[in-house]
């Protein structure tokens, strides 16, 4: 029954990953689109830590944390790009 | 275990529908998105396939690295003001036969492998069988080490070879021309002091469960890897023009612990790249660890060497 419980919220969160493709699709600025993978980047570290539970494999958490680490980089990294409105 | 095949088909459709549109986009910064996306993606395939291996590496190289990699490049072209160049156009003429005999031959692989039989002493089983005679808990590690020693040392080679190579075609270039993001900017700051020693907490730890659990020095070297990066986007570490004794100590540490310690076995009378106990195992991963990080850090920074900030 929980696996069954954890396996839909599994597709749910995929669905929701799915979704916010939209956006990126739609933009229109570079920051929406990147707001767009930052949620995407929260979204799978849900989607890990529901399998590692689901599938029994503690290493998952692992991934998960490494997750949260590298979203700030990519956060960082993006900082300062000049936007499309305001370009140099 | 229905609910499973769901998520896998919908994991395999989106990877499908994504590398498509990667290809396919026309728009640099919305493909270079979707392209780390594509990494979340493949990470989140590999840790359903049960190798949580394989997702430390994919999540740190494939997603992280590779993804601030990209977002540099861009902010080059669009500092440039090249960034507004849309990609080569398709030949669909050329494209769509392509495209279709891939996937004849993905069919043809897939379809072969099913009516392929499980070798009885395949060397994966016997890794299995050998592993508690390692004193080593992770199978991917012992095969590292101990089973494919030289190979793996033989890696590290590989990656000295591509930070020469890197100096090599760098030139008299002067550093420091890497677009940094601007330490008055909200939060950078506060978030740098938060992060970094959070990944020196990921990558010690990484290291040390590697022995036993999933992880180990290449994932643990890509972490601190994420360390070096946060300290080069903020401009915490600068390049600098030469490298110190300790920057080329560090950058053959791995592939200096790890041949040392495998040809003092002959000395002992043992076969060579023979471990001679656990601590050299942990030695063997750190000295790696080091190499990797400073390596992929310095590739990252395009530069010879980094130091604090010169006032």
């Amino acid at each position: 029954m929980t696996g069954i419980v954890l396996g839909v919220a599994v597709v749910f969160l995929l669905l929701n990953l799915l979704a916010g493709l939209w956006r990126i699709g739609a933009g229109p600025t570079a920051a929406d689109r990147m707001l767009a993978v930052l949620l995407f980047g929260s979204t799978t570290v849900a989607v890990l830590l529901i399998m590692a539970e689901w599938q029994g494999d503690g290493a998952l958490r692992t991934v998960a944390l490494l997750f949260v680490m590298l979203a700030t980089i990519v956060t960082l990294a993006f900082v300062g790009t000049p936007s499309d409105r305001e370009r140099p | 275990m229905t609910i499973g095949v769901l998520v896998d088909v919908l994991l395999a459709l989106s990877l499908v529908g994504l590398s498509l549109q990667v290809v396919t986009g026309r728009a640099l910064f919305r493909d270079l998105v979707l392209f780390i996306l594509f990494g979340l993606l493949i990470a989140l395939s590999w840790a359903r396939l049960g190798a949580p291996d394989v997702a430390l590496a994919e999540a740190a190289i494939g997603a992280g690295l590779t993804g601030a990699l990209m977002l540099m490049a861009y902010r080059r072209l669009a500092a440039g003001g090249a960034a507004d160049v849309s990609p080569a156009r398709r030949r669909p003429l050329l494209a769509l036969p392509v495209a279709a005999l891939a996937g004849i031959l993905v069919a043809i692989i897939g379809l072969s492998a099913q009516g392929v039989e499980r070798v009885p002493d395949a060397a994966g089983t016997l890794v299995l069988q050998e592993l508690s005679a390692t004193g080593l808990g992770n199978p991917i590690t012992g095969v590292l080490l101990v089973f494919r020693g030289l190979d793996t040392m033989l890696e590290m080679a590989v990656l000295l070879v591509a930070l020469l190579g890197a100096w090599a075609v760098l030139g008299a270039a002067h550093p420091g021309r890497l677009h940094q993001v601007d330490r008055e900017t909200p939060l950078v700051s506060a978030l740098l002091t938060t992060v970094a020693p959070v990944t020196l907490l990921i990558a010690t730890h990484l290291l040390l469960v590697g022995t036993d659990a999933p992880g180990g020095a290449f994932q643990a070297g890509a972490v601190l890897t994420g360390c070096g990066v946060l300290l080069v986007l903020t401009g915490t570490v600068r390049p600098r023009a030469a490298a110190g004794l300790l920057t080329k100590l560090l950058a053959i540490a791995g592939l200096a612990a790890f041949a040392l310690i495998g040809v003092s076995a002959l000395a002992l009378g043992r076969a060579p790249m023979t471990l001679p106990g656990m601590w050299a195992v942990y030695l063997i991963e750190t000295a790696m660890m080091l190499s990797i990080a400073l390596t992929m850090t310095l590739l990252f920074a395009r530069s010879r060497a980094l130091g604090p900030e010169q006032r």
